[in-house]
């Protein structure tokens, strides 16, 4: 083995770090309904407010103005990561240290052969090391910002640290146990997904009060309970109701809700896009079919890949902003990145020129306060997106090539082409496929966040176009498993 | 310097050149019929929305508790 | 030797099929992804992490869970003790 390798560091910690084991035989189908609901219950109910935090972290109380607020708040939706929470970070770090650690591997600057098995495991190990170590590093930079307040004892330090590496490793326990075999496909994306899944209700049919003012009146957090609700309440006239209820902008407005449902319902459309090749069998004479190539050939991964790009950009910024240079405006970090300014008691926007690569919170700042931010932005989100596309089909084995070994091995040719002609008629089009599609969809991403949904409209759009991947091997499962289960007969459609 | 203008011209090609193929594949592209579609959109609605509702309900359970402890 | 071979014909189709696959293995050779050696793993649109079992404290699924759930009870006790006690920290 000449030279050094990146995976080999891994090794001495692979003792220590938990496996999840593989299950002996196949799970049945409704075992991974089971399964995968319950991890994702878990890790919606792990949502849990962090203890030992100062007292005063309430959004009522926090008026001072010196308080650091959360920097992150547009990608939070993404990542399903909620402030204050054990789950600080969300998915963040399980989905970027899978993410990076493949690019890496693919454009050969981490150097893995997949065809050992040591090595295979090793890589796998250094990735979940590549995840909780991230927790760790994340959590840590929080604390020491400020975030969870200014004076922490180091006893809460101490308690701050442990809870967020222990709720990050179960994270990661909780996706391997789904990816292992127990749960659908994809842990993380299950995961991601079932939680957009449960924003997005609470966003549109929350019933849960909230606070909104001093004078002590609550409103619901969902865009239509709340309509009805001004609609009937004493303080409000009903014009006054209808319109508060289309632009509050402290909690989900109408407007919000239905501009997400507009993007879910164009990622539908999208995802329903498909390239249909001609194939007939070798083998069978007479057996045509079409081989369908989706547009959306990487579904919303190069989303997923644009935002940890993002995360990452921003967490630097933080670190040299905030924890480096404590936000001061006379200091030289601030003057070049650009620094914090607090909204609402809640949320920690970042100025120029930081504010260039930040989704504006609403269309019309966007316009008087931050008229470059489109253009960089979307730049930002078009590029990184295709080329992570372009990248991504090539090295995640859905190749052109590695579609034509499939089809020799089962016998399956494209209807007017020779054998050897398969691979560059499939070059042709699944590059300009998966790029074309990951590039509409940045467009669809930067259309949402241009028009102030902080976040909410590239999560809906990962989210959709998660469940139309897992919607797809769910069905194949289905039946291959030959149609039978108990639970899709009560619940009708299984976790979407 | 004819070099560098031409490979300057070639990086001014490649967006061009990209949307072109872009749109071209999507003209090829089959386009989900409108009766299809909608059965898609209710099928994946339907299962995002129960799904979303059940992580709800376990989000409310926070409520009491956050009562409770806070 | 006697006779030079005419160009084309079998040995050039040969030679071009030895080309084409010793290419092909080539390319095959080095993998860049799991699923690209045919393990599993990430497909296209599919991000798996964990498919091969690794060394490590073998811990089974359930186990996982109920640890999680037990993780999150205890920080909710922490809560509480943290109420009961006034102030804790």
């Amino acid at each position: 083995m000449a030279g050094f390798r990146l995976i080999e560091l891994a090794k001495p910690f692979a003792p220590l770090l938990p496996e999840v084991e593989l299950p002996y035989e196949k799970i049945g189908f409704d075992d991974k309904v089971v399964y995968t609901i319950c991890a994702a219950l878990i890790y919606v109910f792990g949502q849990f407010p962090l203890a030992g935090l100062a007292k005063n972290s309430g959004l009522e109380e926090q008026g001072s103005a010196g308080a650091v607020l959360d920097p992150i708040y547009f990608v939070r939706g993404v990542f399903a990561a909620e402030p204050k929470t054990l789950l600080e970070f969300g998915i963040f770090p399980v989905v970027s240290s899978a993410l990076i650690m493949q690019v890496l591997a693919g454009l050969k600057l981490v150097r893995v052969n997949f065809k050992v098995r040591q090595d295979r495991e090793l890589f796998q190990t250094s990735t979940k090391l590549f995840a909780i170590l991230q927790y760790v590093v994340l959590a840590n930079v929080f604390i020491f910002s400020g975030y969870y307040g200014t004076a922490l004892s180091v006893f809460q330090i101490v308690l701050l640290n442990l809870q967020l590496a222990a709720a990050g490793l179960f994270v990661t326990l909780l996706v391997e146990v789904i990816d292992k075999g127990y749960g659908f496909a994809s842990g993380a994306m299950a995961i991601t997904t079932i939680n957009i899944a449960t924003n997005f209700a609470a966003d549109v049919l929350g019933v849960n009060q909230i606070l909104v003012d001093s004078e002590g009146h609550r409103e619901a957090q969902g865009a239509v309970i709340n309509l009805f609700q001004s609609l009937r309440s004493s303080h409000k006239t009903i014009v006054g109701g209808i319109v508060g209820a289309f632009n509050r902008d402290y909690l989900p407005n109408l407007t919000t809700s239905l501009l997400v449902i507009a993007l879910a319902g164009a990622v539908c459309l999208l995802n329903n896009f498909r390239f249909e090749l001609p194939i007939r069998s070798t083998r069978a004479r007479g057996v045509n079919n079409v081989y369908p190539i989706r547009l959306l050939y990487v579904g919303g991964l190069s989303v997923l890949f644009s935002y940890v790009l993002l995360f990452y950009i921003h967490i630097l910024a933080f670190i040299l902003v905030q924890v480096v240079a404590r936000n001061d405006p006379s200091s030289l970090l601030y003057k070049i990145i650009g620094g914090y300014a607090s909204s609402n008691n809640l949320l920690y926007v970042p100025q120029f020129p930081l504010s260039l690569l930040t989704p504006p919170k609403s269309f019309i700042e966007c316009l008087t306060r931050q008229p470059f931010t489109p253009f960089v932005f979307s730049a930002f989100m078009i590029v990184t997106g295709i080329w992570f596309a372009g990248l991504w089909q090539a090295i995640s084995g859905a190749s052109a090539r590695d579609i034509s070994v499939q089809f020799k091995d089962q016998g399956i040719t494209l209807t007017g082409h020779r054998e050897q002609g398969i691979t560059k008629e499939l070059e042709k089009i699944v590059p300009v496929a998966s790029t074309t599609g990951a590039g509409i969809l940045a467009i669809l991403v930067v259309v949402g966040e241009l028009l102030g949904l902080k976040g909410k409209g590239a999560s809906i759009i990962v989210g959709v176009s998660g469940a139309f991947s897992l919607l797809e091997l769910i069905t194949a499962e289905f039946q291959q498993s030959g149609g039978q289960s108990a639970l899709t007969q009560v619940l009708g459609v299984t976790g979407a | 310097m004819a070099k560098n203008n031409n490979q300057l011209e070639r990086l001014a090609e490649a967006p061009v050149e990209f949307i072109k193929d872009g749109t071209a594949f999507i003209q090829k592209c089959k386009k989900p019929g409108n009766k299809d579609f909608l059965k898609i959109v209710r099928a994946v609605g339907i299962g995002f929305v129960a799904v979303g509702i059940i992580g709800y309900a376990i989000k409310l359970l926070h409520i009491p508790i956050r009562y409770l402890i806070v | 030797m006697s006779t030079p071979t005419p160009p084309g014909g079998q040995r050039t189709l040969q030679k071009r099929r030895q080309a084409q696959s010793a290419k092909d293995k080539q390319q095959k050779q080095t993998p860049a992804s799991t699923r690209q050696a045919g393990f599993g793993g990430s497909s296209n649109s599919i991000l798996k992490l964990y498919t091969d079992e690794a060394n490590g404290l073998r811990v089974d699924p359930l186990v996982v869970l109920f640890l999680a759930v037990g993780f999150i009870f205890s920080v909710v006790a922490l809560h509480v003790v943290a109420k009961i006690t006034g102030k804790l920290f």
